[in-house]
């Protein structure tokens, strides 16, 4: 739900902040046409501009996701070797596990002792 | 077993969670893709064909060939011709103990692409796989040499020279491990258990700084604490010692033992007492000096 108010925020605050810069433009139009001086922005169109700043700024920080820790390590804290030393690409498949499996063939041997042998390290 | 009750995108972003952090969870993988996933598959997308490969990995892992072989068929019908599915299909050779066939697919894989760096991986991963130790090293340096910053090549490499007991090389590739990752801790501990393992004053005193310093990066890390407090002692037991030195070490060994008892006292149960720990932590070390 706060997700959808911080979209509505942003989109709002684009919108209004792009009205903002459209007003200013209109404004240094009608002056050149009525030939007065150009001093400022009237205090509206500024006011404006500053709030829908500050409004997309809002949607967008919470749209964007949370934060990332910034020290290096934070990450890691909470990992153990088990997952840091697991290396994918070097799985092998010829390990004991093989044997919990349900379709698991006993490999045809004369002796238990012969099996120790052969079972690779 | 009928479908299980499992919500079929939580099971997406789990499988997805695994395969990003590298974790093995082969028996996980296969369970939730039988049971669940493998009924949505059509939902899935291009994330589809991702899954599919991990869901074959883990068959083979548990080797579940009735749930690998049509995940490759679909991979095959996909992408025909493809290196990537060809080195799964050596793969599946390796799970059925055909190493030679095996082979000669990375070898041909090699051949068409130069750079392809998994063939080569897996090629070692089949020597070790037939626990021809010694080879599986020559051919993991070879590779070394040609991609030098592959860390998970590095901790293979450290890892098959633990295995034949060579330590001093096994350190040095935890070295390069270490300076590739320096906020890892858990490179640090496993580079300090090395040394601790290899004994000497020298190697000692390397260890018991490495082990502070895991401690100090990740101070949860009860392994490093421990294994400072062991260093230290056996730092201690060496005769020629300066007193200056024996009084910060025997000072470092304290802290370390009192924070792992403190660690245990926050967890302690009704059954387990928090001086108890302390004696066992005693008994346990190698160095008796009582």
């Amino acid at each position: 739900m706060a997700m959808v108010w911080a979209r509505l925020a942003f989109i709002v605050g684009i919108l209004s902040l792009f009205h903002a810069g459209y007003s200013a433009a209109q404004h240094r139009a009608y002056l050149r046409v009525t030939e007065q001086e150009y001093t400022a922005l009237p205090t509206d169109i500024s006011v404006q501009g500053l709030l829908s700043l500050l409004l997309a700024m809002y949607g967008i920080l919470h749209i964007a996701g949370d934060f990332k820790e910034i020290r290096a390590n934070v990450q890691l804290q909470n990992k153990s070797w088990e997952t840091v030393g697991n290396r994918p690409t070097f799985y092998t498949f010829a390990h004991r596990g093989r044997a919990l499996s349900p379709n698991y063939v006993m490999p045809p041997s004369s002796s238990p002792q012969d099996m120790v042998e052969t079972l690779p390290s | 077993m009928a479908t299980l009750d499992l919500d079929w995108e939580e099971v997406r972003d789990q499988l997805r969670a695994w395969r990003e952090d590298n974790t093995r969870h082969s028996e996980e993988v296969v369970d939730t893709w039988e049971h669940c996933l493998k009924h949505y598959k059509t939902k899935l997308g291009d994330e589809r064909w991702m899954v599919e490969e991990q869901v074959f990995v883990a068959g083979l892992d548990c080797n579940r060939l009735d749930i690998a072989d049509p995940c490759l068929m679909a991979l095959n019908e996909q992408f025909p011709g493809s290196l990537r599915v060809r080195k799964l299909r050596a793969m599946r050779f390796e799970a059925l103990e055909k190493f030679d066939e095996a082979m000669e697919v990375y070898d041909n894989i090699i051949r068409q692409d130069e750079t392809n760096s998994t063939a080569r991986k897996r090629k070692v991963a089949v020597l070790r796989g037939q626990g021809r130790i010694t080879d599986a090293i020559k051919e993991l340096t070879e590779y070394l040499k040609l991609f030098m910053s592959d860390s998970e090549a590095w901790q293979e490499l450290c890892d098959l020279y633990l295995k034949e007991g060579d330590y001093s090389k096994a350190a040095f590739c935890m070295e390069e491990l270490i300076l590739s990752n320096p906020h890892n801790h858990l490179f640090h501990t496993r580079y300090a258990e090395i040394k601790y393992t290899q004994g000497g004053l020298d190697n000692m005193e390397i260890a018991r700084s490495y082990f502070c310093q895991a401690a100090k990066l990740n101070p949860g890390n009860v392994r490093a604490l421990y294994g400072l407090f062991m260093s230290c002692t056996q730092v201690l037991s060496s005769p020629k010692l300066s007193a200056q030195k024996k009084k910060e070490t025997q000072q470092l060994a304290t802290w370390a033992l009192k924070e792992v008892s403190e660690r245990y006292s926050r967890c302690r149960t009704n059954t387990m007492d928090g001086s108890k720990i302390l004696e066992t932590l005693g008994a346990l070390s190698i160095t008796d000096k009582a």
